[in-house]
């Protein structure tokens, strides 16, 4: 067992030790992980819909080790975009020369990941939420960039994450155009931001989003930055090689 | 011993000034300039090849190839001193019958090179040429002829003039593409309802189907037995197998559970009393 975690009793993320048999309830999906063999484990997830996904892992110790963690929003239905648009349902309006901080929920999935020999391997993935779980494009039908679509609102803080669905993420946005602005979307490559858990919470490395101009142009840009933090770090799995640049133009 | 077996060679003349040493020797230049080729083509697969477009590394790789053998051959033709004047003549009225006679294969050839050139659509790309059957994913644009894996698994071949000049409907260059599909609603139907329930029944059991741009529906025409509506949807430009296929069974299933009747052609026949 880890020190953290129930065998019995799932509730949070985390890395979990499995001896004989074990029972995740997620919203909408449950995960079996049974013993069925000296060395060997079975693994079954069904959701809502009843869809099944069966595997076996065959393991080198009597034991098992997974680990429970929130991932980026990539996967579901197919990896097909590293952006994320996040659609802010209240939009907000920043004033000539002024910043704000604000914490929006942003879409998260799960992942559960092999631990062996100090390695995490992707087991499965799964979106408790698969209905919101959409693409749309930002820019174009030509030249566009295809995004997964989050509607996203406004929260207080990191508490106000919702377990096995969202995230916070903090955004500091700054106005350095010289007029007001309001700011109702916000495009971002989501694999520069790293996922952290505590508990069955979920946040996200921040973003810091300027308004500003460039050559005739107003736009928004949008790097992210690291947060200090006690929580754990999610596992990563993808690969990307290059990222195609946006510059977010403003309404 | 063997230098008085090549000044034998020398003695013995072919044609024209053309020895058996100096075919000898030319033979050699020509096997070196071979094993170069090779060897230089193979350098260039393994180290440069990988960072260039599949098909250029392999139309660079031929340049190469066979640009060394050219250069060995004009290297064995100085070498050896061979007057090659009434050859030239007599390849060049060659030439000109050998052209009339394999006009294709030079048109093919030089709409090859042409293609290579414009790159109207790359390697992997997935296309389609309207006004044929043809739609699949481009293989490969070879000297004479472009292949073409078309969607049923099997590989079409298609000359280069023919390929050059047809229209060329990319599926690969846009990150979106849009399906559409007609579906008919009775005339006694809310239209607007209908809409709806299409709208919702797409969100719900099409997950490819883009947020944004939103779905669009259009009348399409008031028909002889319905109205018809058009339904235009947005998806990831390789996903259309998900989408463009489903799209009529997901409207007749939204509009089947909300009891909107898809009518049949009807006609009323009035017949006139004697």
């Amino acid at each position: 067992m880890s020190d953290t975690n129930s065998e019995s009793s799932f509730s949070n993320y985390g890395i979990y030790t499995i001896k004989d048999n074990i029972e995740f309830l997620l919203p909408n999906v449950t995960i079996k992980i049974e013993k069925i063999g000296d060395h060997v484990f079975s693994y079954l997830r069904r959701d809502a819909e009843d869809n099944i996904v069966k595997k076996i892992i065959p393991t080198s110790s009597s034991e098992l080790t997974i680990e429970l963690s929130p991932i980026r929003p990539l996967n579901y239905p197919a990896r097909r975009a590293v952006h994320v648009y996040l659609d802010l349902e209240t939009p907000i309006f920043l004033s000539e020369g002024s910043a704000a901080s604000v914490f929006v929920l942003c879409p998260i999935e799960i992942g559960i990941f092999l631990v062996h020999e100090g390695h995490k391997d992707s087991l499965d993935w799964i979106d408790c939420e698969p209905l919101n779980s959409r693409f749309c494009l930002y820019g174009s039908p030509e030249s566009g960039t295809l995004c997964k679509h989050a509607s996203s609102e406004i929260v207080e803080s990191y508490d106000d994450s919702i377990p096995f669905i969202n995230g916070v993420l903090k955004i500091d946005i700054k106005n350095d155009l010289d007029k007001g602005l309001t700011i109702s979307k916000i495009v971002f490559p989501i694999t520069d931001n790293s996922v952290y858990y505590k508990n069955s919470k979920a946040i996200f490395d921040s973003l810091k989003a300027v308004l500003k101009k460039k050559l005739t142009l107003e736009i928004l840009d949008v790097n992210s930055e690291s947060i200090e933090t006690d929580w754990v770090k999610s596992p990563t799995y993808e690969r990307v090689e290059s990222i195609k640049r946006v510059d977010m133009g403003v309404d | 011993m063997q230098f008085e077996f090549l000044q034998s060679l020398d003695t013995i003349e072919i044609a024209g000034g053309l020895t058996l040493l100096s075919l000898f020797i030319g033979g050699i230049i020509m096997g070196v300039g071979i094993i170069i080729a090779r060897t230089v083509r193979l350098l260039f697969s393994k180290y440069y090849a990988p960072k260039l477009p599949q098909d250029s590394a392999k139309n660079f790789g031929k340049l190469i190839y066979f640009g060394i053998i050219l250069i060995s051959f004009l290297v064995f033709t100085s070498t050896t001193g061979v007057d090659f004047s009434g050859l030239l003549i007599a390849g060049g009225i060659f030439g000109i019958v050998i052209g009339f006679a394999t006009q294709s294969v030079v048109s093919n050839l030089i709409s090859g090179i042409f293609l290579m050139i414009e790159k109207p659509a790359k390697q992997g790309d997935k296309i389609d040429i309207p006004g044929s059957d043809i739609s699949g994913t481009l293989l490969d644009i070879n000297t004479f002829s472009v292949r073409v894996k078309r969607f049923d698994g099997t590989i079409i071949r298609i000359p280069n003039e023919s390929f050059f000049t047809s229209n060329i409907r990319s599926l690969s260059s846009t990150p979106v593409r849009r399906s559409e599909a007609i579906v008919g609603i009775a005339y006694k139907e809310d239209i607007d309802g209908a809409i709806s329930v299409i709208e919702k029944q797409i969100r719900k059991s099409m997950p490819f189907v883009l947020i944004l741009p939103k779905p669009e529906f259009r009348i399409k025409e008031l028909a002889d037995s319905s109205v018809n509506i058009e339904i235009l949807v947005w998806h990831p430009r390789d996903d259309w197998d998900q989408v463009g296929p489903h799209l009529l069974k997901v409207a007749k299933k939204a509009l089947d559970q909300a009891g909107i009747e898809i009518p049949f052609p009807q006609r009323v026949i009035w017949q006139a009393k004697e």
